[in-house]
């Protein structure tokens, strides 16, 4: 089922802007590897669960995977065939906000190259060019 | 530190500021600060290639030969990185004596498979990549290796033979490398019909409100 908050404050909000890049949850934390995102982009829920399903399918209970992104945004339209006004429309998806530099998903607990497949099959579900990175360097 | 701690040479950096420090990245360069022992700062440059070569064998100790100036022992303080948090964009050093007592961060390598893990389902995480030792300049390890073929269900900080003069102050049930069971239900990754339009979440403000409007009408 795809995420989303349990509260929230508002039930709409505005569409916002996104800049710059990410100087927050930019590198692997959790896991062994991970996916970090290139582009900015609204990341909706589904397709955070996509990916999610796409990667167990092919690790089959080998390995651990962490999504880094909730989808906490609330994103409203319209319905079909409807004349403009009357205010806000409801929301439709719930979406994580990106940026370049966030990493979108981790995974712990297998080898390099399998991780490397399953990021790849999140890559294709993911609306951002993506790339497989490693851990740090320590000091 | 296993080993003499490599040379590196460096040269002096007169002009600073990000365009001149971008100007030497591309060059091949690796702009750097070495600091400390009531000193003044001297901003520096160094060769990219050679510095990320030995990080990456985990050194953290360089003798650092500034151009016009004395050989002197520094320690790796910081590593800033690129928005994409792979390269390299400077180095912070700071001047140490071999003696000198210091905290650093270690990484740790695991070495061998915990039989417990050949179980379908059972999965290895390492909450910790990297321990925070302190110990003598001298005594750095490159690395801390970890035996987990003997591992049940938890190795934890207090399960490391660290090496002589090595010591933490990380709590020793820290977990370091753990083994965890998924479920075959979560592991098919149900594809569980969504309502998600139906769901809703619950509305704080809202629910402010009508707790308002009930006082008020409890009042009246």
């Amino acid at each position: 089922m795809p995420r989303m908050p349990k509260r929230v404050k508002f039930r709409k909000q505005m569409r916002g802007k996104l800049r710059g890049n990410a100087t927050r949850g930019n590198y692997v934390a959790y896991g062994d590897f991970g996916l970090q995102s290139l582009d900015t982009h609204w990341i909706s829920a589904r397709q955070i669960e996509a990916g999610r399903i796409a990667a167990q399918h092919f690790l089959r209970r080998q390995g651990k995977v962490y999504i880094r992104v909730f989808p906490d945004k609330p994103i409203s339209k319209k319905p079909l065939e409807t004349r403009m006004g009357k205010g806000k429309a409801d929301t439709d998806f719930w979406a994580a906000r990106v940026k370049p530099g966030t990493m979108l998903f981790e995974i712990a607990g297998v080898p390099e190259d399998t991780a490397k497949q399953a990021m790849a099959r999140i890559a294709h579900k993911m609306p951002v060019r993506c790339r497989f990175v490693g851990r740090r360097l320590a000091v | 530190m296993s080993h003499e701690a490599p040379t590196v040479t460096a040269q002096l950096r007169e002009k600073t500021g990000s365009r001149y420090a971008h100007r030497l990245r591309k060059n091949g360069h690796l702009p750097a600060v070495i600091y400390g022992h009531k000193t003044d700062p001297v901003s520096i440059s160094v060769d990219e290639k050679v510095v990320l070569g030995y990080l990456h064998e985990g050194m953290h100790v360089f003798n650092m030969e500034v151009e016009g100036g004395e050989k002197q022992t520094c320690l790796v303080k910081d590593i800033q990185f690129g928005y994409l948090g792979d390269n390299v964009i400077h180095l912070d050093l700071t001047r140490v004596d071999l003696d000198e007592e210091v905290t650093v961060n270690v990484g740790i390598h695991f070495v061998g498979e915990p039989k417990a893990a050949k179980v379908p389902g059972a999965v290895v995480s390492h909450p910790l990549n990297e321990l925070e030792v302190i110990c003598k300049v001298s005594a750095i390890p490159d690395q801390i290796l970890v035996d987990v073929s003997d591992m049940v269900e938890v190795y934890t900080v207090g399960d490391i033979e660290l090496p002589a003069g090595v010591r933490t102050d990380i709590d020793p049930e820290t977990p370091v490398a753990t083994i965890t069971y998924i479920a075959e239900e979560e592991a098919e990754g149900e594809e569980v019909e969504v309502g998600d339009e139906a769901a809703e979440p619950e509305v704080i403000s809202a629910k402010d409100d009508e707790d308002g409007d009930d006082e008020k009408k409890d009042d009246a």
